[in-house]
């Protein structure tokens, strides 16, 4: 069944098709982590990201161009400059970081406001679970309003980007709706 | 995109210019495509780069979205791809806003990229970094300077280099590495690529590392030392620049602190038998650049070493080689020719080389080297050559011509003869020509022997001349010279010749020239022969030819009939007015227009030369282009030194002012404007005379202070320039105290002194001190001293910040002399020796000199102590000889009573004898010039 979804979605979109997903979400919430935990399936060692990093990786025989952006307030400025044609964007909250949930909230309504996203899928990803006095991802939900959201497919999944957990979960709910949403 | 402007540029051999717009919209659609196509990619970038290579630039706008487009290709792999866009993302950086947001990305290729794309990922960084960023690059960059790679390894060495003004404090912390990566041999192309192109490896990190690790540690003179000591103790070194490098940073350290030159003579010596050619040239370059600047610090033998070495490159195989040997030895040439005589026969062997630029250089050469015995032979060679080359060449011998007609003027006879005999038969455009007549000139100016046959000889070139800029400017010389030679109405025929035959523009030179001719006093029928000439001009077609006749017939009458100076001026003017200062004041009266010039313009504060004096300071000029021109290509090779300090370094050989003749020209003339617009000073009546600036500090010290002396018939004033070097520092109420050195006996009483309110970072402004002084020569010491009180500064508004008071503060500065010199101006005279014997009063005076100076140094002290002009090339003390006469001409300032000084200088063991005798009109002047020489 499997094989077969795949292989008509690579007989719409040409074999060459990549899916365009943005990673974003405030400095320090897990992106570069996450990126290089879903490219090499390790954790690296990470410095605040000036401008951003793109890899292109294969995931489910999907070719997927994914790009973390830096969350640094300096830079938030240019990450419209990066959101033509993208299919999916990943939002990345740091969920222990109670004081900077309202400007997490405030970047992600910003940013989904914009023309160029209004087709986009949403996963968000309550991060750094392992760590004590996480919130919740339903207290992260709340946190950041997304009961709000109409006209869109958002998911929000619990995740740890250092232990691995979630983060395949997220993906695999995203690829699905990406896939149906282009059929 | 249209597919015709595609097949246009496509075409490479075309040379036609992509269109800026196409460009722009290919790459924007192009560049946001997914997937990317890396060739067609690729190629765009080819043509964006062809296109800012060629000078053509974007908007920040769409050179920002450039950009942005650009780092999008981040995300194809492609090695070939990466490259092209690191070469975009370098040539963009500098005109596109936000390039931060490449800095990532790039970092990654520095650290994970393949060995192709990190050298171009190292340089590219740079160019997003800025001060903020660059710590997180640090240890990318560290580990890539000690990379094994070369091509790594120096692209990391040259981009912290360039790191240096962007993040010093990051770029400071590379030290050990830098010192490691010249240790560490990295043979360059990597792994064998050699082939024809790189006939051999080479060591090229090295020459990158040490240039980096000077630059860390330029400002340690400690460090410095040993690092020199390290790298050419063994043989670290194997890369041939780094060699040169290192020679070059020996000479940065002498010139920095000339007393360190003997210790490292014997490295010197040394270094001029290296197996590499450029390693010889460079330090024979430096034994002789400092030797100019030092000549007493040289040891005999190492300089002689040094020439041999310059003599040897003369006859290698290697073009570059023998040239740049002989533009060192043509410098040495204009000091110290007696020096490099022994390469006379190397020098004209080389009169035949087969390379243009080496031959010309080498009669220059040869030219300055010349002495009176070989001079006409050599000239005699030239006039067979100087046909066969092309004009850029003639204009080069012919200038070395010109000098040596001031240089030997006793052979006047075979350079005239060369002079005319290019001018007639040489072939050649406009500025050829005009050199040979500038030549002719000189000569008529300042060799008197020559003047009558130069102007016959112009004459007759007038004839037959299609210059429009050359016949002005000769009839203008004939106007001027001709009526006091012994035949004025031959020039006058020749004169009028133009005007019967020429252009409308000539004839209105003519006609000025003409009118020059009509208060002749050798031949006073001339005067009605001139005017029966006017008359008829006055009917000339054309305006302004008419016009100008008609006004010197007005001049000519009135000067004729009633005695009246003004018309006789007119006619025929003693004085010229200082040309930078008339220019000043007329554009500034036009621009001011205050009352729609009513007023006329008022020439009485113009300084005014007469003759000789003008003479004098064209001759002065000239003399000392000779020397700066020479001084100023010797400096060129030290590294990082600034403007400022290189004419400290020229000062302290030549002890005139720092700044070339042109600007102290500029300068005295501004001085003395704002000295003159003052209104306490107005009063006291013209400017009589000012001396050079002289500096009365270190030229390094914090506050640099220098001195000028201004003379008015019943004042003195000293004028004193500060300025503050510090940046973050004001200087509230700067005042300069001057106590005589004798205050009981001093005959000048103090008036007022001027202070400075406040003298913010890097600005200079002037404190006076006005004294009133008999009009008899007042000599006097003056001891001075700064006082001021310091403010610091909020460095981002520049305000004083509000709760430091400020303290007190004073600096002591060099004394200033106010001595017979400064009641002298320079003055021309044509027959020294002639004029000296028809002087009275003369006066003698013998003195002992136990300092350790050369000859050359005390000639040039006295050059300045007695504002003189020296005549006869005596300025110059060949350096071979221990003994040396000066001739020196002047007059006074006061008064105008000529003086002649011969000063004759014989160098012993114990010092230097000299024996000074004087003569002039006025007695009391000579004697005090005389007896206080020194
Ligand atoms: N404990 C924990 N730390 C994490 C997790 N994800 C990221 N981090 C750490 O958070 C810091 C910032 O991560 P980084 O990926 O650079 O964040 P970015 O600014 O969003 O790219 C790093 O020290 C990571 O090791 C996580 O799930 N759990
Ligand atoms: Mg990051």
């Amino acid at each position: 069944m499997g094989n077969f979804f795949s292989s008509m979605f690579d007989r719409l979109w040409g074999v060459n098709k990549e899916l365009r997903i943005l990673i974003l979400g405030l400095d320090g919430a897990g992106k570069t982590t996450i990126l290089y935990r879903l490219q090499i399936g390790e954790v690296v060692t990470t410095k605040p990201t000036i401008g951003f990093n793109v890899e292109t990786l294969s995931y489910k025989n999907l070719k997927l161009n994914v790009w973390d952006l830096g969350g640094q307030t300096s830079i938030r400025p240019y990450w419209r400059c990066y959101y033509a044609d993208t299919a999916a964007v990943i939002f990345v909250v740091d969920s222990t970081d109670k004081d900077r949930m309202a400007t997490a909230a405030k970047e992600l309504h910003l940013m989904l406001q914009e023309e160029e996203l209004q087709d986009s899928a949403l996963l968000v990803f309550a991060n750094k679970q392992d760590q004590p006095g996480a919130l919740t991802a339903s207290e992260v939900s709340k946190e950041l309003n997304l009961v709000e959201l109409k006209d869109r497919s958002w998911s929000i999944v619990a995740s740890s980007a250092v232990k691995g957990e979630g983060i395949t979960e997220g993906l695999d709910w995203l690829i699905d709706v990406v896939k149906e949403e282009q059929l | 995109m249209s597919t015709h402007t595609y097949k246009k540029f496509e075409n490479a051999g075309s040379g036609d210019l992509p269109d800026r717009m196409t460009i722009y919209q290919d790459c924007m659609s192009e560049f946001n495509e997914s997937p990317v196509n890396p060739k067609r990619c690729r190629l765009l970038i080819s043509r964006l780069l062809r296109l800012l290579a060629e000078g053509e630039t974007f908007p920040e706008n769409e050179a920002t979205a450039l950009f942005f487009s650009i780092s999008k290709l981040f995300q194809h792999p492609n090695d070939s791809l990466r490259q092209s866009v690191y070469l975009a993302i370098k040539a963009l950086s500098s005109i596109s806003e936000d390039v931060l947001m490449a800095t990532s990305s790039i970092m990654k290729d520095v650290q994970n990229g393949s060995d192709l794309v990190k050298p171009n990922a190292i340089r590219a960084l740079t160019t997003v970094l800025d001060e903020s960023t660059a710590f997180s690059a640090e240890r990318l960059l560290k580990s890539a300077v000690v990379n094994k790679h070369p091509s790594i390894s120096s692209a990391a060495l040259t981009s912290s280099y360039h790191l240096l003004p962007i993040a010093e404090a990051t770029a400071k912390r590379f030290v050990n590495e830098t010192q490691e990566a010249v240790m560490d041999l990295k043979p360059f192309p990597h792994r064998n690529v050699v082939g024809d192109y790189y006939p051999n490896s080479t060591f090229i990190t090295q020459y990158h590392a040490l240039g980096l690790l000077y630059q860390l540690k330029k400002s340690d003179k400690m460090a410095l030392l040993k690092l020199i000591r390290q790298f050419s103790d063994n043989n670290t070194l194997k890369s041939q620049l780094a060699k040169v490098g290192l020679v070059k940073l020996v000479s940065e350290l002498v010139t920095r602190d000339a007393q360190l030159f003997s210790s490292f003579q014997p490295l010197l010596n040394n270094w001029l038998s290296n197996k590499y050619e450029s390693v010889q040239l460079e330090t024979a370059k430096l034994i002789t650049n400092f030797a100019i600047q030092h000549p007493h610090l040289v040891s005999a033998e190492l300089h002689a070493s040094a020439v041999t070495t310059l003599q040897s490159l003369l006859t290698v195989p290697r073009v570059s080689a023998r040239f740049a040997a002989l533009r060192i030895l043509n410098r040495v040439s204009m000091v110290s020719p007696e020096k490099i005589v022994v390469c006379n026969p190397e020098l004209e062997s080389l009169i035949n080389d087969p390379n243009r630029n080496i031959s010309t250089y080498a009669i220059t050469t040869l030219l300055k080297t010349g002495t009176e015995s070989n001079i006409s032979s050599l000239i005699s060679t030239i006039t067979k050559f100087i046909h066969e080359v092309s004009d850029d060449f003639k204009i080069i011998i012919v200038d070395a011509i010109r000098t040596l007609s001031i240089n030997f003027p006793q052979e006047w006879m075979a350079i005239l003869n060369f002079l005319i005999d290019v001018l007639k038969n040489g072939e050649g455009g406009l500025k050829f020509k005009n050199n040979i007549v500038e030549a002719l000139i000189d000569m008529v100016s300042f060799v008197p022997q020559a003047k009558d046959l130069a102007l016959e000889n112009l004459c007759d070139f007038i004839e037959d001349c299609e210059f429009n800029e050359i016949l002005v400017r000769i009839l203008h010389l004939l106007g001027k010279e001709g009526p006091s030679t012994a035949t004025p109405s031959l020039y006058v025929r020749h004169i009028y010749n133009r005007v019967v035959l020429e252009n409308s523009i000539i004839r209105s030179a003519a006609v000025v020239a003409l009118s020059k001719f009509a208060l002749t006093k050798n031949d006073p029928t001339l005067g009605e022969s001139i005017v029966s000439l006017l008359r008829r001009i006055a009917n000339d077609q054309d305006d302004e030819v008419r016009d100008r006749a008609t006004i010197a017939l007005k001049f000519i009458e009135s000067a004729k009939k009633e005695e009246n100076p003004e018309a006789r001026e007119f006619v025929q003017s003693r004085y010229s007015y200082d040309l930078p200062s008339l220019e000043s004041k007329l554009s500034s009266y036009i621009s001011s227009n205050a009352d729609s010039f009513q007023t006329p313009f008022d020439v009485t504060n113009i300084r005014k030369y007469t003759e000789d004096e003008a003479k004098a300071i064209e001759l002065k000029k000239k003399q000392e282009q000779l020397l700066k021109g020479h001084l100023e290509n010797g400096s060129e090779s030290t590294p990082g030194l600034e403007e400022g300090s290189k004419g400290e370094k020229r000062d302290s050989s030549y002890a005139g002012p720092s700044l070339d003749e042109h600007q102290e020209d500029l300068r005295s003339t501004k001085y003395a404007e704002e000295l003159l617009s003052m209104e306490q000073i107005k009063e006291f009546g013209p400017l009589v005379n000012s001396s050079r600036t002289i500096d009365l500090t270190d030229p390094e010290a914090e506050f640099v202070v220098r001195g000028v002396k201004h003379l008015f018939n019943n004042h003195a004033v000293l004028q004193f320039n500060i300025t503050n070097t510090l940046t973050d520092i004001a200087l509230d109420n700067v005042t300069v105290t001057c106590t005589p050195e004798n205050p009981s006996e001093s005959s000048l009483e103090e008036l007022f002194s001027l202070s400075i309110d406040r003298l913010s970072p890097s600005q200079e402004a002037a404190c006076y001190v006005a004294y009133n002084k008999s009009e008899e020569i007042v000599m006097e010491g003056f001891l001075n001293n700064l006082t001021f009180t310091t403010r610091e500064l909020d460095p981002e508004t520049q305000q004083p910040l509000d709760d430091t008071e400020g303290f007190q503060d004073e600096f002591d500065i060099d004394s200033i002399f106010l001595n017979a010199g400064d009641y002298i101006k320079s003055s021309f005279v044509g027959d020294f020796t002639n004029a000296f014997d028809e002087l009275p009063n003369e006066e003698v005076a013998v003195y002992n000199i136990k300092e350790n100076i050369t000859l050359q140094e005390l000639v040039d002290r006295l050059v300045v102590n007695t504002s003189c002009l020296p005549l006869e090339s005596t300025q110059y003390a060949p350096s071979d000889s221990s003994s040396h006469t000066v001739k020196l001409f002047g007059k006074s300032a006061l008064k105008g009573e000529k003086i002649a000084l011969v000063v004759k200088l014989i160098k012993t063991s114990k010092g230097i004898a000299m024996k000074a005798q004087g003569r002039s009109e006025d007695a009391t002047l000579c004697s005090y010039l005389v007896n206080g020489l020194m």
